[in-house]
């Protein structure tokens, strides 16, 4: 049985160079080819590929917010002219990162590893993906969500406050509230730390956003937002808060 | 070195008070070691005056009195602690002191010239030290401008331009050779241009043009339809100067944050006119109101808001403004 392959990449020469190097390739046949992350998503969604040549710089939803929005990624083999995404990719278990231009035989040797882990049906332990943390430092701009009938990218500036519930995070935005299954510390480390400070263990706010503070009890304090919603203050992020103020 | 500079002059000095003057070997040897060695220690001490009067034409007068007081001080100090030590040596030698004291004419003599020589060799020492300050100074300049300028280059060649062009090479390679050498053509006449120039020059805007429909052909090559550009000079304003590769960032931007993140089609419109007296440009794209702008926007603009203020000493030569999915900047040129 042939091994069903999806590309997504954004440029066509780049595509026509895959599928190129790929006919010389058996065992495989290519089941589609998208030029952008939200239609690639709904293409993984569609065919439920084995194997998919993902890019990263794209339109709409880059490659890596693309992966994350999957329950079970196919196997990825990463193509991109960025080469500090690399350490990102592996820690994601993708098979194989291509930097552009690339060479036929490095793509036969990418494409072997695929089939090898595809072989021995070694489920690919896609966990890390939500947990991983990135150690590129990188800051978000934007936070890409999912809800039960759209895809919904919040710019970084949009969102109000952050709440923990359980093993998800709760995004709250002027637009509505939104689940994602990320931890705190996750955005507490790739959130602007100007922009945003952790009030408390279930909470980060937006700094911007702050428009007094309000004792509570005895040594507990209160941020209300300028929307009006109240959160509890810890007492680490009191001291983180006062500084973040300047107060 | 500096010692044994000294034990020579004594050792010179002896000779001559023995062989010429006639004095006995013990009063001649005892004579210079202890003027020697006086004038020595004073000489060290004289050392740190001597760096903080530097040599100027600006107070010369300053310079000459300074140098005068330090010198009738060292010759005073000198004269009077070497009497004070031989007459303890050789109290009881009348004869050796009245000869001593016939001698001091011509002790201030020497002392004078011997505070000239060191002088000019104290000078000779500071001056050649501030030299070599000055070449190291000179050389951290130099590789500061180099950095600048590659820095600059580095600005200029997005890296990761290059490297899609390159993948887009290779694919043409394989199915239009043809097209493949064009694109190669395209990228060298490009990447020539834009290493020939350095950050001063200016040059007419027909030949940026001529370079900015190569960045555009090369992006057409690898986005197709979705990259549409329109450039509408008329024939006074392309032989009017500007400074070299400011617009490419402009086009740049505007590839970047409209067609890297869109997926409908994006036109990039350019017009220019001479209008009183100055180069007027302006150049629109749409993009996709959708994508959340990336971090990093705006420093190429405010790089060249920069440039401009460096070249014509202006602030208000640059305007843009983002409504409705359009971007539109501005840009005036006065003649140079």
């Amino acid at each position: 049985m042939n091994h069903k392959i999806l590309i997504i990449e954004d440029e066509e020469p780049a595509r026509m160079l895959l599928k190129q190097y790929l006919a010389g390739i058996t065992g495989l046949e290519i089941a589609g080819e998208y030029a952008d992350g939200f239609s690639g998503l709904k293409g993984i969604q569609d065919h439920k590929p084995d194997l998919v040549f993902l890019d990263v710089q794209m339109p709409k939803l880059n490659g890596f917010e693309m992966l994350e929005l999957l329950d079970e990624p196919p196997e990825i083999i990463f193509t991109t002219a960025y080469d500090q995404y690399a350490i990102k990719a592996f820690e994601l278990n993708a098979v194989d990162y291509l930097l552009k231009p690339f060479p036929e035989e490095r793509l036969r040797e990418a494409v072997n590893k695929a089939f090898e882990r595809l072989r021995v049906k070694k489920k690919t332990a896609y966990t890390g993906l939500r947990e991983h943390i990135d150690k590129t430092g990188e800051i978000l701009s934007r936070v890409v969500v999912k809800t039960r009938n759209e895809i919904k990218v919040i710019p970084a500036d949009q969102i109000l406050y952050i709440e923990a519930q359980d093993d998800y995070v709760m995004i709250y935005t002027p637009s509505g509230k939104y689940l994602k299954q990320k931890t705190m510390k996750y955005y507490e480390d790739h959130l602007g730390k100007d922009e945003f400070v952790r009030v408390h263990r279930s909470y980060i706010v937006r700094t911007d956003q702050i428009s007094r503070l309000e004792p509570y009890e005895k040594n507990v304090w209160l941020v209300v937002l300028k929307g009006g919603q109240k959160i509890p203050v810890s007492r680490s992020g009191y001291g983180l808060l006062r500084e973040v103020l300047d107060i | 070195m500096y010692l044994l500079a000294w034990m020579l002059v004594s050792g010179i000095q002896a000779g001559i008070l023995v062989f010429y003057i006639r004095l006995e070997a013990l009063h001649a040897v005892t004579d210079s070691i202890v003027f020697n060695t006086l004038f020595f220690l004073i000489a060290l001490v004289v050392w740190y005056p001597v760096r903080y009067i530097p040599l100027s034409n600006k107070n010369i007068f300053f310079v000459v009195l300074n140098l005068l007081a330090l010198g009738i001080l060292v010759i005073v100090v000198w004269m009077s602690a070497g009497f004070f030590i031989m007459k303890t040596i050789f109290s009881d030698d009348e004869a050796f002191m009245q000869s001593l004291l016939l001698s001091v004419p011509y002790r201030i003599i020497s002392g004078i010239l011997l505070f000239i020589v060191m002088l000019m060799v104290y000078y000779l020492i500071v001056y050649s030290r501030n030299l070599k300050e000055r070449i190291q100074n000179e050389a951290g300049l130099k590789a500061l401008v180099k950095e600048a300028e590659l820095n600059l280059l580095k600005s200029q060649i997005n890296p990761h331009f290059l490297f899609n062009s390159l993948n887009s090479v290779s694919s043409l390679t394989l199915h239009d050779p043809a097209g493949a050498s064009e694109m190669i053509i395209k990228l060298s006449d490009f990447l020539r241009y834009s290493l020939k120039y350095t950050e001063k020059d200016k040059n007419p805007l027909k030949d940026e043009m001529e370079n900015i429909r190569r960045y555009l052909d090369i992006e057409k090559v690898r986005f197709g339809e979705k990259l549409q550009f329109f450039i509408d000079c008329d024939k006074p304003s392309e032989t009017w100067f500007v400074p070299n590769m400011i617009l490419q960032p402009l086009f740049e931007n505007a590839v970047k944050h409209g067609v890297y993140e869109s997926t409908e089609p994006v036109t990039i419109d350019m017009k220019c006119r001479i209008e009183k007296g100055m180069l007027g440009i302006r150049i629109t794209n749409n993009f996709d109101q959708d994508s959340p702008g990336r971090r990093g926007a705006g420093i190429g603009l405010k790089n060249i808001r920069e440039r401009l203020r460096l070249i014509y000493g202006r602030e208000d030569l640059m305007h843009f403004r983002k409504e409705d999915g359009s971007f539109t900047i501005n840009l005036f040129f006065p003649i140079s």
